[in-house]
């Protein structure tokens, strides 16, 4: 491996281990010591096609993802304090508190945000390459959801007006085998997802989620392309979810072993250790140090986010309305 | 006195508000279905495609959800799009996009967005179109914060108030009634905006204050009309924006008439007029002389046959017979 690409992969690795210390420290502190409100959820599991696909993106493009964003936000390079400050409700949080952990954005960027509902972030994400279209601008978007999104209308509508109107804008589904508690048996009528975008004329391929250098590889590739043809392209990663669907779900829908077993095997993390540091004699204790790095600076983000002041409640309604000569009543 | 212009009707003053701006501002868009080259189904956009090209004006797909999705989409990165929803009850299939995501985009980041798009769309009955076709839905979005809502009845009003919502940086739905777009009104030639939020008094009057929007304000001042002649002066207030309602206007109405009665085509229960009331009767109980009335539609959905459609609106006599109990 050229030293170039030893230094992605270890650039990689170091922002894998980021977002899995960040979603460990809610699962394993702020859950027992209810530092959050509502639920939390967790993408421990799938941080190869978060780390992947968000560095193959470039500066000018823009980002939509869901309810399970800390991956795709943290790799886009998301200030860890204020995602912190943001999921305890802090009003030095990225949303000022007013998201919290379903809702991540960062404007400056190009998190355009989250959205939970699910299926509902593919016309916005359709939308914002419409705009970049007709403003001439050089960007594309890049729209992540889960395999349940597959299965709303929303996203058929927006596939075919991607694909009808030529709109620079990049689907990836991250199929992480189960939509909450609803596994692809039960819920899809043909789980070679990637063909669904076969009928509106996309682009599509299905790929392991689990190889950050090959998502890599793969999304430079397909956004490459879609920013030279303004073409939309549909990228389905299989992946896997080694937690619950928040951090309160009882998981009876899978055989109690299943995730231990996909874990041991498929861990993407274990999976760069494994495959590539040792391949490339990258010094066992240099990635002890960047485990330790990494961790440190989760720690601490967390330590000051922990710190940081509630919300005034007397700016509640702050934000609600954008500036405009028209005062809104209540 | 500024000129009070040529005669046009309400659909070529939507028209004339989407061509001036779009001519002030790249930004602005128009997409919906048959919105091209038909002109859109009332004709609010004839012409607009072959002035402004296919990629301002663009037929879309029958995808009301992907439709109202993508509006709020590309409003996120700078452009104005004005949406056509070809009736008010298929807002029911774009509602996600309009109330979870518009209204909300920008509370929920923090202040960080600004969605400025415009949902119009076709309300109302009295055409035949019965029950899935014809519905006032108006307070379903003045219930959700972050919307604003716009109902207008008079074409000089619909192009002033059409402006004002496109150049609003906050998304707003904008219901035009589907059984007025070729109603007559005087429009001023030269270019006039008007504020979001602010009511108009249409007929002044001293006796009582009759609030009333959209088409159903023609019926409220076919019932002024009447009602002169038995010698009862009724002021008639159009709010034209539902949200923010323009309170202050009706209040001032209300401390010379002491009298308040709201109509609306939608049917009372949890409707528009219930607010009004809500609003006078909480703050300002001291300046009713009596109980306030509401008059609107049954509650039911609307009917195919002419004479049970007209048995479930309010018209003129409806309102004039409740102005009449109020003054009793």
């Amino acid at each position: 491996m050229r030293p170039e690409r030893i230094e992605q992969l270890i650039h990689f690795y170091r922002d894998m281990l980021r977002i899995r210390y960040f979603e460990e420290k809610i699962l394993n502190h702020m859950l027992p010591n209810r530092l959050f409100r509502g639920s939390s959820h967790l993408c421990i599991g799938q941080e190869a096609v978060s780390v992947g696909a968000v560095h193959a993106m470039e500066e000018e493009d823009y980002l939509f993802t869901t309810h399970r964003n800390h991956g795709h936000t943290l790799a886009r390079g998301m200030d860890l304090e204020g995602a912190f400050a943001e999921i305890m409700g802090r009003t030095t949080g990225v949303c000022r508190g007013r998201g919290g952990s379903m809702h991540l954005a960062d404007a400056s960027l190009g998190i355009l945000g989250a959205n939970p509902v699910v299926g509902s972030n593919i016309p916005m994400a359709t939308g914002a390459a419409l705009a970049l279209k007709m403003q001439g601008r050089k960007g594309i978007v890049v729209c992540f959801f889960g395999e349940g999104a597959m299965n709303t209308g929303a996203c058929h509508e927006a596939f075919n007006m991607a694909a009808l109107w030529d709109l620079p804008v990049v689907f990836v589904c991250e199929n992480n085998k189960y939509a909450i508690s609803v596994a692809e048996d039960i819920s899809m009528s043909d789980h070679e997802l990637q063909d669904r975008a076969v009928g509106y004329g996309m682009e599509s391929y299905r790929l392991d989620g689990m190889n950050v250098l090959e998502v890599y590889d793969f999304c430079s590739a397909t956004f490459g392309r879609t920013r030279r043809t303004s073409r939309p392209a549909l990228l389905v990663f299989d992946t896997y979810r080694f937690v619950g669907h928040h951090t309160s779900d009882s998981e009876r829908y899978r055989p109690k072993d299943e995730a231990i077993e996909v874990f041991r095997e498929k861990d993407p993390i274990h999976f760069v250790e494994r495959e590539f540091l040792e391949d490339c004699h990258v010094d066992p204790e240099q990635a002890v140090d960047i485990r330790i790095d990494i961790k440190q600076e989760v720690e601490s983000a967390f330590e000051r986010a922990l710190e940081a002041p509630w919300p005034d409640p007397a700016t509640l309604t702050q934000g609600l309305w954008a500036e405009s000569e028209v005062t809104c009543g209540d | 006195m500024t000129d009070r212009g040529r005669e046009v009707v309400f659909a070529q003053a939507i028209r004339t508000a989407l061509r001036e701006e779009m001519q002030r501002d790249e930004s602005v868009i128009l997409w919906g279905q048959d919105i091209g080259v038909y002109g859109g189904v009332y004709g609010a956009t004839t012409g607009l495609q072959r002035e402004f090209g296919e990629d301002r004006v663009r037929d879309a797909p029958i995808s009301e959800m992907a439709i109202a999705g993508v509006a709020v989409g590309a409003a996120l990165l700078g452009m104005r799009p004005v949406v056509e929803i070809m009736y008010a009850d298929f807002l029911m299939h774009a509602a996600d996009a309009i109330a979870n995501q518009a209204a909300k985009w920008r509370f929920m980041s923090g202040g960080q967005f600004k969605v400025p798009a415009v949902f119009r769309s076709p309300a109302g009955g009295g055409s035949g179109y019965a029950a899935q076709h014809s519905q006032n839905i108006e307070s379903w979005f003045c219930h959700i914060p972050g919307l604003k809502v716009v109902c207008p009845c008079m074409p000089r009003d619909a192009r002033g108030l059409l402006k004002s919502a496109i150049r609003d940086d906050n998304p707003v739905v904008f219901l035009e009634h589907k059984s007025h777009y070729t109603y007559r009104g005087p429009m001023p030639k030269e270019e006039e905006l008007l504020p979001l939020g602010k009511a108009d008094v249409k007929r002044e009057g001293t006796d009582v204050t009759l609030v009333s929007w959209s088409r159903n304000l023609l019926w409220a001042l076919e019932a002024a009309d009447k009602l002169r002649e038995e010698g009862v002066s009724i002021e008639v207030i159009d709010p034209m924006t539902l949200f923010p309602l323009d309170l202050d206007t009706i209040l001032e109405s209300l401390a010379k008439t002491g009298r308040l009665v709201v109509s609306h085509e939608a049917h009372a229960f949890c409707g528009v007029g219930a607010e009004i009331i809500a609003q006078v009767v909480e703050g300002h109980m001291d300046l009713l002389k009596a109980a306030p009335k509401r008059v609107s539609a049954v509650a039911c959905p609307l009917p195919y046959s002419e004479p049970l459609e007209k048995a479930a609106l309010p018209d003129a006599d409806d309102i004039a017979a409740a102005v009449r109990q109020v003054v009793r």
